[in-house]
């Protein structure tokens, strides 16, 4: 535990052209803020403020930067930017969207497009015990767009978890917090200080980094789906390594939840990397797959337009 | 497979390049496409891009190495990426769906099969002349069809812009497929959008491709079509590919897949982004000021490519 917490910027604080509101969540790495663009309009905007190496007070500006963790504090600030590079790359509607950057404070900001609604984290605290299979398959096939958008930049999330995953009122998901995708596929990449959450990890993100692949997402999207309808993570994956205290979901939630479901969460579940679902696309598939009298919503966009020919304005 | 294979895309005197180009290709398929985003409607650059991009990872997808059904692979994956314009503009609640042109070629096992919906034209010349061309959806081309207008009237009408097919928008996509078609040494498949077959008409372009070297005769064209165009001048792109026989001459600039490994895939896709300025490498701890700005910089101009304004 960091023995200090970093102070938050004011509401009213002008912060370069933007104005803040209120802070939305305080990490270990970093603040998160509300504010408004010179526009009026909501952004989300996040402060590198590593809690370890940096130190703002009550009614200041500046965070203190001790000169024994500059060298620390700058390598951080290579990852925040990490971050923001991944991010600028992805422009799909199931990743959060980055608008801008900048540097202000002695330190570094970045602007993303504010999203109205909740984490699945939230939502799962609220629904414990009662969030439909239909739910989960519809979340979980879409917010599957937006990662198999990351692994086709060669990138890997890493920390896919329910407190990262949001949904909107309209009720899609985008996912968040790309602040562990430093660790790109391509192998002549640096390899940067792993962050990642215990439970939702998966074992090689522990011990065998060599094996980190998309299937390592895969493991935290099936923790993932498994804290939706358990109402918890599962064990954490270094403990189940060396002792497997996890249950099969298969057995215990039979009631509930059809058969392919509970297999598929069991699946991406797997310790071995090699024995999980290897590609989202595979994943999304047998997500995508239809029980009985369990109809997805594939048709949402057939077209219900007359098919009368009409001509489109170019310009 | 051997080709030469060249592609370019300009801005014109328009503020954004709403065009979109990419080839790619595996040990035994080539794809190529144009998108030409509709400027007029919201995000028709993201619609071009999304198409792009959607198509082109399908390819790699299923090429492995070939496709098992190339006109198959182009039916479901045009309409597939229709559906993921529609659904981009569900997710963003855009009041309408963005749009685009397409046209896609594939060529494996010495043949070429297309689909296109839209203005975005591609050309097959063999021997100099044209073997095989796509037929605009446009209402000038259906005028011209029924013989109310001719191709000069056509390139003057005020309405030459409009087309009754693209991907995205509110209607179904009707897209038009070409037939398998075998290909012959040095025959050339050239994809290329208005802004290029506009201002230089079909002539223009068969006269510029003359002569078969790819790699010359593309930028020339497009620096002949700017200047004809002048002031107006849209965005222009263009894809040409020559066809090599695999036993015949060596050719400098040709691309000979026969030693590419069977999970292997070259892709080109041109987003118009200037390089980058600091490569990956080695982890450098201390971050210089310079770099901090360079680093903002980098990040900000790659954010600005996706956001129009
Ligand atoms: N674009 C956004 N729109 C709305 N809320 C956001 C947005 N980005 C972040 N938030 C809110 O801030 C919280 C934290 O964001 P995020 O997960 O990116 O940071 P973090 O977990 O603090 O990151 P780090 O692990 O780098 O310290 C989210 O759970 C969400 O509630
Ligand atoms: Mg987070």
């Amino acid at each position: 535990m960091p023995p200090q917490a970093n102070c938050a910027l004011p509401h009213g604080f002008q912060l370069d052209q933007y104005r803040i509101e209120r802070q939305l969540s305080l990490g270990g790495f970093s603040i998160v803020y509300l504010a408004f663009d010179q526009d009026g309009i909501p952004v989300a905007i996040k402060e590198y403020l590593p809690n370890s190496l940096a130190l703002r007070k009550d009614g200041e500006v500046e965070p203190r930067v001790p000169d024994e963790n500059m060298p620390a504090f700058r390598y951080g600030m290579k990852c925040f930017f990490e971050e923001g590079r991944s991010l600028a790359k992805l422009m799909h509607p199931n990743v959060v969207r980055v608008l801008n950057f900048f540097r202000a404070n002695n330190t570094v900001y970045m602007v993303m497009q504010f999203e109205r609604g909740r984490t699945l984290h939230d939502y799962i605290q609220k629904h414990k015990g009662e969030v439909k299979e239909r739910f989960i398959r519809a979340i979980f096939t879409r917010m599957l767009n937006g990662l198999r958008e990351v692994h086709a930049h060669k990138l890997l999330h890493l920390d896919i978890k329910p407190s990262n995953i949001y949904l909107r009122n309209d009720g899609t998901p985008v996912l968040l917090d790309f602040g562990a995708a430093r660790q790109t596929l391509a192998l002549d990449q640096p390899m940067l200080k792993p962050m990642y959450t215990p439970g939702f990890a998966s074992p090689e993100q522990f011990a065998n980094r060599e094996a980190l692949g998309p299937w390592s997402d895969i493991y935290s999207v099936g923790a993932s789906m498994y804290a939706c309808i358990v109402g918890t993570a599962p064990p954490r994956s270094d403990e189940r390594v060396k002792q497997d205290t996890l249950q099969p979901i298969t057995r215990q939630h039979a009631s509930r939840y059809s058969p392919q479901l509970l297999e598929l969460v069991d699946w991406c579940l797997r310790l071995d990397p090699l024995a999980r679902p290897q590609s989202v696309y595979t994943l999304q598939k047998a997500l995508m797959q239809k029980e009985a009298g369990e109809a997805m919503p594939a048709s949402w966009f057939t077209d219900l337009g007359s098919r009368l020919k009409s001509f489109i304005g170019k310009r | 497979m051997r080709f030469t294979i060249y592609q370019e895309s300009r801005i014109g005197r328009r503020k954004t390049n709403q065009d979109r180009i990419a080839y790619c290709y595996s040990r035994d398929a080539l794809l190529m496409l144009i998108a030409d985003g509709m400027g007029g409607h919201l995000h028709g650059e993201v619609a071009a891009h999304l198409s792009v991009q959607f198509i082109t990872q399908a390819f790699q997808r299923e090429a492995q190495p070939a496709l098992l059904d190339p006109a198959l692979f182009l039916s479901r994956t045009l309409s597939r990426a229709h559906s993921a314009i529609l659904d981009y503009a569900f997710d963003k609640n855009l009041p309408e769906a963005p749009r685009t042109t397409i046209v896609a070629c594939v060529v494996q096992e010495n043949c070429a099969t297309w689909a296109h919906a839209g203005d975005s034209r591609l050309y097959l010349l063999r021997q100099g002349r044209v073997a095989a061309q796509t037929r605009d959806h446009s209402r000038v081309q259906l005028m011209m069809d029924q013989g109310l207008l001719d191709a000069e009237g056509a390139a003057r009408h005020p309405g030459r812009n409009r087309i009754y097919s693209c991907l995205g928008g509110s209607h179904l996509p009707q897209i038009e497929f070409s037939r398998r078609t075998p290909l012959q040494d040095g025959d050339l498949i050239a994809l290329c959008t208005d802004g290029l077959w506009g201002p230089l008409g079909n002539e223009g372009v068969v006269l510029g491709l003359l002569g078969g070297n790819v790699m010359s005769a593309v930028p020339k064209m497009m620096s002949r079509a700017e200047t004809i165009a002048g002031d107006g001048c849209d965005n222009l792109s263009m894809i040409a590919m020559a066809w090599h026989e695999d036993a015949g001459q060596p050719t400098p600039a040709a691309v000979s897949t026969q030693t590419m490994a069977l999970d292997d895939f070259n892709t080109r896709m041109d987003t118009f982004q200037r390089g980058r300025g600091s490569a990956s490498g080695a982890p450098n701890i201390d971050l210089s000021d310079d770099e901090i700005e360079r680093t903002i910089a980098e990040i900000n101009s790659t954010i600005q490519k996706f956001n129009r304004n």
